[in-house]
């Protein structure tokens, strides 16, 4: 199948009037012709598959709700191409509304002074969504996202939680080929994270949908994506499966032993003690130089031990060695 | 395009404005006490000889009455969401539907209209438990409402004009009370235009304020007469055209702001 979202080269350069302090700058700056460019998203190359879920993750600023704005067709590109579901969308922008569904965590696409049903009710007729198969849709999601307590409540009047909730159902009323979520989980408690991350992958799995998320949270991205694209600064530095960043950036594991008297200096041969707090010992080691299993045996007969388990290294961490290092092929293990 | 989403926002409009109950019985009070204050201010007036064109009394607070109740429905501005969404940095959510956003204005608009229409029913018969007014023969009665129709429209877009400037400087009230003072005065709502002395007057009824209220009115007291009724319609539809222009450039020019810069 050929790919659902391809993008070339795509750049954003953002240009606004070079703005200068003071009174006399702001005067300045109302007659200058100086501008200041700002390239948001630098050359991106990207394809998606129908039917992926893929974490476009980078720190703050690096361009990602710059990408899912062009991509949605509401920002046209400086330069590069962009094609989705064999639309360029900022040419159709009517007809790639209607193959595409949006989640944007910081604003509401719901209308503020309706009951949340209503604003479910006029975004059917925008999309002209058959009657059928709106009370369908609409049946599953308010069992899914639990929403019967809220559905007659004016939109202004819901809680965060509650309006995202109906944000999501709002997104997929239409059965959207691709859905792009933009910090969808920001600000959720645990449950509402983890009611909103099982819609997620109910509608991936069930629907074939083509899902981009963008988040903060790793922990969305580690129960959803198989696939992640890193940016930084406007570049893509990554492109692969979770699992291979974690292989390369996760050499090292945890040992975490709890002995059962104290003891000063426990030393393990081929690791290293990361921390030691009243017989809670943590080890750090090279899981390509040492076996657990060994160190294992090793630690049962030279201590008394309570408890022993291995930590692998959490998405989290590692993303977070990359926004501090610069993420390269082979990373040197400190 | 289908007109379904349409009739789907004038609906949800109608049913917002409707839930403003308070308002609504203000709105209805306040146009009884100006009805009540007209009256008076009129009578003084004609009883100090200040006639204008020749009109009598009872015509003038029959213009008086109508263009309070025709302000019931002129003074809805439906572009007004055009402002609030700029400044809350929405209007991206509109563009990624499958909608035409002007259109969306107008619909929301007219659900409003809609309500503030039924508003009128009551209020003329409060109305008339103050003032006698005249009623005009069927043929001028028509005229005045297709009249009414194209000022209705026009007042659309005038508004449209005036809130898209939104999109350039974020601040625009200023802007709008300067035109809302200029346009309650020239366009005949207040005071009939045939008020304004010699080349003044000349000007007043070339303005497109006068085409929105003044029109319809005059229209309907019996002052514009059924052999002119084809050049002021014709006036009023050069201004419709000119204003729908006008804001459909704005809007081009507005979007492409947006998807350039990003809002
Ligand atoms: N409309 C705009 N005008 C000028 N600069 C902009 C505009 N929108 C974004 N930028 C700049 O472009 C860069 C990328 O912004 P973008 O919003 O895409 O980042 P992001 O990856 O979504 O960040 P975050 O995680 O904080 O949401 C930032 O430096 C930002 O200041
Ligand atoms: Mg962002």
């Amino acid at each position: 199948m050929p790919p659902i979202i391809r993008t070339h080269d795509l750049r954003k350069t953002f240009r606004s009037p070079k703005r200068r302090p003071g009174v006399a700058g702001a005067l300045r700056t109302l007659f200058s012709r100086e501008y200041e460019d700002k390239v948001a998203v630098r050359d991106v190359t990207m394809e998606l598959e129908p039917g992926e879920l893929v974490g476009y993750i980078g720190p703050n600023g690096a361009g990602k709700s710059t990408t899912i704005k062009m991509l949605t067709g509401i920002l046209v590109p400086t330069s590069g191409t962009i094609e989705v579901a064999g639309l360029v969308p900022s040419d159709r922008r009517n007809e790639n509304a209607r193959n595409i569904g949006v989640v944007f965590g910081q604003r509401s696409q719901l209308y503020w002074d309706l009951p949340l049903v209503e604003s479910f009710e006029l975004l059917r007729a925008i999309y002209s969504v058959p009657k059928d198969r709106y009370r369908a849709n609409l049946q599953g999601f308010i069992e899914m996202l639990e929403m019967e307590p809220f559905l007659r409540t004016p939109v202004r009047q819901l809680s965060l939680g509650q309006r995202m909730r109906g944000d999501f159902a709002a997104a997929m009323l239409h059965n959207p080929r691709i859905v792009y979520l933009d910090e969808p989980t920001i600000g959720l408690d645990v449950v509402a994270k983890e009611a909103i991350r099982e819609f997620v992958r109910h509608i991936n799995q069930e629907r074939g949908t083509t899902i981009i998320l963008t988040t903060h949270d790793l922990a969305d991205v580690e129960r959803l994506c198989r696939r992640i694209i890193l940016i930084d600064k406007g570049t893509i530095i990554y492109d692969g499966t979770v699992e291979h960043i974690k292989e390369q950036y996760g050499t090292h594991r945890t040992l975490v032993l709890t002995l059962t008297e104290p003891h000063p200096n426990p030393i393990l041969e081929g690791a290293e003690i990361e921390s030691n707090d009243r017989g809670l010992v943590r080890y750090r080691f090279d899981r390509r130089r040492a076996r657990p299993d060994q160190l294992i045996r090793e630690a049962t007969q030279r201590y008394e031990l309570r408890d022993v388990s291995i930590e692998e290294p959490d998405l989290e961490s590692i993303i977070r060695r990359i926004y501090v290092e610069g993420y390269t092929q082979e990373p040197v293990n400190s | 395009m289908t007109l379904e989403p349409y009739l789907e926002f004038a609906k949800k409009a109608f049913a917002r404005e409707a839930t403003y109950r308070l308002e609504v019985f203000t709105e209805i009070g306040s146009l009884i006490v100006r009805v009540y204050l007209l009256r008076s201010v009129w009578t003084a007036l004609y009883s100090q000889n200040i006639a204008p064109m020749n009109l009598p009394l009872h015509s003038m607070i029959t213009y008086a009455t109508v263009a309070l109740l025709m302000s019931l429905i002129l003074e809805v501005d439906g572009t007004r969401l055009i402002r609030e969404k700029i400044r809350e940095g929405t209007i991206a959510t509109d563009l990624m539907k499958p909608i035409s956003v002007p259109a969306y204005f107008f619909s929301d608009g007219f659900g409003q209209t809609g309500l503030h229409a039924l508003l009128v029913i009551p209020s003329i018969l409060f109305a008339l438990l103050l003032v006698h007014i005249d009623v005009p023969s069927a043929p001028v009665f028509a005229a005045f409402l297709l009249s009414f129709a194209i000022g209705y429209l026009l007042n659309f877009f005038v508004n449209f004009v005036m809130n898209s400037i939104a999109f350039w400087t974020l601040e625009t009230f200023a802007i709008q009370l300067i035109v809302r003072w200029v346009s309650d005065l020239l366009s005949g709502q207040i005071i009939p235009l045939t008020f304004f002395p010699g080349i003044f007057g000349r000007i007043v009824f070339a303005l497109p304020f006068a085409a929105i209220y003044s029109t319809p009115l005059l229209i309907y007291v019996g002052v514009i007469q059924p052999h002119d009724y084809a050049r002021y319609f014709l006036v009023q539809v050069l201004w419709l055209a000119l204003f729908s222009a006008l804001s459909l450039a704005m809007w081009r020019a507005a979007a492409r702001r947006v998807v350039i810069q990003g809002g």
